[in-house]
């Protein structure tokens, strides 16, 4: 390269670039130390809403089509797959579920290839923003099992970055949204609080965003 | 005039020292490169903070925080407001109120000194400690509202990744505990690289 310039002016340019280059990284450095992200205070409440229930898992999201999968459970159990607390492929959206008569209906996400990555929550008209615009706030909150576990390399649950996503999109939506967190140990289930008190579906949403808007 | 015109003659344009540049432009570019993906590096990698007050508020709702983990559970009990309560109610609660707040100190104690390593602290969810927790939150609750005191506590959980057993395991014992549906619940997820930084302000 034989680009002949004036040495001085060169020598300034280049200079200054890498000076503001260490400005800039002196004040991210700073502003990184002081960054804290305030946690936000949802608190569950009791609602008149019904649960549409969605699971979380390695940054995929499933919306239960809840009849579908009742149905698609009572098939099986009528065949005798269900007995004995035995684990049956559900036949929908690679779930395995569990029946028993206590913890009611547990899920098993053992193949989430299908499912649609929260990403797609960004494409406007997208399988996944549709199947959620399709929940109506005056009938539904959504419920999400998030799954916890983390995966190699990852600092977050396998589920906990979709949620997030799929919490803020609903929340502009003023859908409200409940989650617990479930795992291959605790799976996802659904019951009913007349069998237990731990089958609960509840809501956790700030006392602000509970006030009517005008 | 001779002279002169010969001096000029020395330092006409063409006869400029001519440098090739590309070891500097080499050397700077480098270092602008270096420099630049220190930035992003730091920017994308550095562990996010998150600011954890031993107060957090809600209005009039005060945060008792329990933090699950794998290894266990860190509980951070509210105590500032306590003080305030504790000037409102009777003799016998006053002094209820005492044992609760001395009982709560030792713990935030316990926790600020593990500040450097929290998890230190952490401890497998006992039955014994989940009712004691829920007793006192039940018992301040019911003092607050017998003497018209703006105050009630409720349990927040911070879930960490692989901390939904110890999440799990809570929420079994508060089903089975008497008079802990009147408790209200939060529960948010959090990350592993989100580092406690707990100090003693008032809440937001």
């Amino acid at each position: 390269m034989n680009n002949l310039i004036n040495v001085d002016s060169l020598t300034d340019i280049v200079s200054n670039s890498v000076g503001i280059l260490i400005i800039f990284a002196v004040i991210n450095l700073i502003h990184d130390n002081n960054k804290t992200y305030e946690l936000e205070i949802p608190i569950e409440h009791e609602t008149e809403l019904r649960p549409a229930y969605i699971i979380s898992k390695d940054d995929r999201l499933l919306i239960l089509d809840t009849e579908q999968v009742f149905t698609n459970a009572a098939q099986q159990a009528g065949k005798g797959a269900a007995s004995n607390k035995r684990i049956f492929d559900l036949g929908y959206n690679g779930l395995f579920a569990q029946i028993d008569e206590l913890k009611g209906i547990s899920f098993h996400a053992r193949d989430t290839e299908n499912w649609p990555k929260f990403t797609e929550l960004a494409k406007s008209g997208s399988d996944l923003q549709n199947q959620l615009q399709a929940i109506d706030p005056k009938q539904y909150f959504a419920y999400f099992f998030v799954y916890d576990e983390t995966s190699p390399g990852s600092t977050s649950g396998s589920g906990f970055e979709s949620f997030r996503e799929a919490r803020k999109y609903l929340k502009h939506r003023r859908v409200k949204s409940g989650w617990q967190p479930v795992s291959a140990d605790f799976p996802p289930g659904i019951c009913d609080i007349g069998y237990s008190s731990e089958c609960q579906y509840l809501p956790s949403f700030l006392a602000s965003d509970a006030a009517p808007t005008l | 005039m001779t002279s002169r015109a010969a001096k000029h003659a020395r330092y006409l344009p063409q006869d400029k020292l001519e440098i090739s540049l590309f070891p500097f432009l080499s050397i700077f570019l480098c270092v602008m490169g270096v420099l630049s993906f220190i930035n992003i590096l730091s920017s994308v990698s550095a562990p996010q903070k998150i600011e954890l007050t031993m107060e957090l508020e809600q209005g009039y709702k005060v945060a008792f925080q329990v933090f699950t983990m794998p290894d266990g559970v860190i509980s951070v009990p509210p105590i500032n407001r306590l003080l305030e309560l504790q000037q409102v109610v009777d003799e016998e609660s006053r002094s209820m109120l005492a044992m609760i707040i001395l009982r709560r100190q030792q713990v935030i104690d316990e926790v600020t000194y593990a500040q450097a390593n929290p998890a230190l602290v952490a401890r497998s969810p006992d039955v014994e400690d989940i009712s004691l927790w829920l007793y006192e939150i039940r018992q301040i609750n019911e003092m607050a509202l017998s003497v018209n005191f703006l105050y009630e506590e409720f349990i927040l959980f911070g879930i960490y990744p692989n901390g939904g057993e110890a999440y799990q395991k809570i929420r079994s014992v508060m089903s089975r505990f008497e008079g802990a549906r009147s408790i209200s619940v939060g529960l948010e997820p959090l990350d592993a690289n989100w580092s406690l930084s707990l100090h003693n302000k008032s809440g937001q």
